[in-house]
């Protein structure tokens, strides 16, 4: 009898310390998301009281009849690609450089992360002014001509801008987790290679990068999920222009949605998209955590 | 030159790129600042230089056009109210999930952090519809109250890996000292977490006051309940040519965030990574 009041008792317990977490995150997240299963398979205005059951009818809108869904999905992976490698690649050695005894090396950690803790939107506000006034002004005292080039308002560049200032607001996030990752490889090890004659190079390749495993699978998984998100930089930069040239998914579906009011489709499309994200991070994150070497 | 000097010759030369690297890298901020103390025509002139004189009267005329003082007040109402319900109740979830393992646990565990796998852009379409059902869309309270479902999933998973550290040993002997298990939560554990309550609290403040998306779909449509970042986004876009009042609605709105980095910089890093390697 005892027994069993206990039980109840810890049951109780349970409930009230974990209940409400669960509860929160169905009514923000599992709800929304199961509502939009359904809605995809709907037409839906927003407005209308019932949204009218029409099947894959939608699926097939965005995947096969019209191409604007499928060029926001290419334009995402283009713009996740580019992101991944070149954020990556410039933090590590930048936090390569500034793991060395450098003067000031706090301070400029500092300076290459206050981008990231400012507002997405003003940051692409920021390169807007420059891109067209700033560039404008260096133009007519240089005469360089890379400058006189129309940086936002050519499809081609335009992604390149885009990408561009996307890296300059993160980078810091990624310098700062390679630095913690570099000051984790043990020293002796180094010292083991530079006694067994490894020169600089020689010693960042075999044993500092195979040891930088975990830095590198963080890293590499917290960029992709970002580039796959993008939306705020976009909006303030070009709202997904010249000639749609930089309209990522996100901002595809927010305007299917808000702006077309197209509800159903903008649901489809949401599930299409949290696939693509779903696919695309889990083969990731496999391929980097099975390459990583232990000590 | 031996060895030592060729290092140091070495290191020399690596600050010297670097330096010049960080000022590129820091102009546009600079730039940024710059032009909001010059006169309109100054900033059509000479966008790229420092100004010459001091023009304050910008930041008196955008403090009052943007009405600043009560978006920084909103702005500060939903980040509280989101970080305390966050921290509060991923940190009793997570003591419970992880000093009772059962069946029960693993699967509350397991629900309550999954949605970590879902953007927030796949829901944000119905997301809209049910928070108009449930009266949470179009005030400060509500917006708060949601962020506490969007950042229990993460907090609930960092606090959870961090309880494992905390021996039982304490609790027990709370449990023998007679105290009920809310007791030894709130005034044995709760004290314990304090390093990573921090990292929580770094992570969930950094991205709730810069946050754009959710506000701008649940509060955007009233002026009285807007956030910093979106009244900076609409001001500037209606600003878009007069560029000394655009200038100076940017750095009002990145001036807190700032602020707080230059004095908790150590933390606030300390935090970010700390949050990134769990996470």
């Amino acid at each position: 009898m005892l027994s069993s009041k206990r039980k109840m008792k810890e049951m109780a317990e349970n409930l009230a310390f974990t209940l409400p977490a669960f509860l929160l995150a169905a009514l923000m997240i599992y709800i929304p998301f199961i509502m939009s299963g359904y809605y995809s398979l709907t037409k839906w205005n927003g407005i209308a009281k019932e949204p009218k059951f029409i099947g894959l009818e939608n699926f097939k809108t965005i995947l096969i009849e019209s191409k604007d869904f499928i060029n926001s999905l290419l334009f995402t992976g283009k713009y996740t690609l580019v992101f991944v490698v070149f954020s990556n690649v410039i933090a590590l050695a930048l936090a390569v450089a500034l793991t060395r005894k450098i003067k000031l090396a706090n301070f400029f950690r500092g300076v290459f992360f206050i981008p990231y803790i400012m507002s997405m939107t003003i940051v692409g506000f920021i390169w807007k002014f420059i891109f067209s006034s700033g560039f404008e002004q260096i133009y007519k005292a240089t005469q360089w001509g890379w400058l006189n080039l129309s940086w936002l308002g050519d499809p081609k560049l335009a992604f390149y801008s885009v990408v561009f200032v996307g890296i300059w607001q993160q980078l810091g996030f990624y310098i700062v987790l390679y630095i913690a990752g570099l000051q984790a490889v043990p020293s002796d090890v180094l010292e083991a290679a530079t006694v067994d004659g490894a020169n600089g190079w020689q010693k960042f390749f075999r044993v500092t990068l195979p040891l930088l495993g975990p830095s590198i699978t963080t890293c590499i998984f917290m960029s992709l999920t970002n580039a796959l998100k993008v939306f705020d930089i976009i909006l303030a930069l070009t709202k997904g222009g010249p000639g749609n040239s930089t309209y990522s998914v996100t901002l595809q579906i927010y305007n299917e949605a808000f702006t077309s009011n197209n509800y159903g489709l903008g649901s489809a499309e949401s599930i299409v998209y949290f696939l693509f994200v779903l696919v695309i991070t889990q083969v990731v994150l496999k391929i980097f955590s099975s390459r990583e070497v232990d000590l | 030159m031996n060895m030592k000097q060729k290092k140091a010759f070495k290191n020399w030369l690596v600050f010297i790129v670097i330096f010049v690297i960080a000022i590129f890298y820091f102009y546009p901020v600079l730039l940024m600042f710059a032009n909001s103390f010059k006169s309109l025509g100054d900033v059509i002139k000479s966008p790229i230089s420092m100004p010459k004189e001091l023009v304050i009267q910008n930041y008196k005329d955008v403090i009052k056009k943007m009405d600043y003082l009560r978006l920084f007040r909103n702005n500060v109402i939903i980040t509280v109210l989101g970080i305390v319900g966050i921290v509060f109740f991923s940190s009793a979830a997570a003591y419970i999930l992880d000093r009772r393992r059962n069946k029960y646990t693993k699967i509350m565990y397991t629900l309550i952090i999954t949605p970590m796998l879902i953007p927030f852009q796949t829901i944000m379409i119905t997301l809209l519809k049910a928070m108009t059902i449930v009266h949470l869309s179009g005030s400060k309270i509500g917006l708060g109250i949601q962020y506490w479902g969007f950042g229990v999933p993460m907090a609930t998973f960092i606090f959870y890996n961090f309880m494992k550290t905390i021996p039982k040993e304490i609790d027990e002997s709370a449990k023998i000292d007679g105290a009920s298990t809310f007791r030894t939560y709130i005034s044995v554990i709760f004290p314990l977490l304090k390093s990573v309550t921090f990292t929580v609290i770094v992570l969930d403040v950094m991205w709730i006051w810069n946050d754009f998306l959710l506000p701008l779909l649940m509060v955007n449509s009233n002026k009285e309940t807007k956030t910093l970042v979106l009244a900076a986004y609409t001001f500037v876009g209606s600003m878009n040519t007069k560029w000394h009042y655009a200038m100076t609605g940017m750095v009002l709105a990145v001036v807190p965030s700032i602020i707080v980095f230059i004095f908790l910089q150590k933390y606030i890093v300390e935090g970010v990574v700390a949050g990134a390697v769990k996470g």
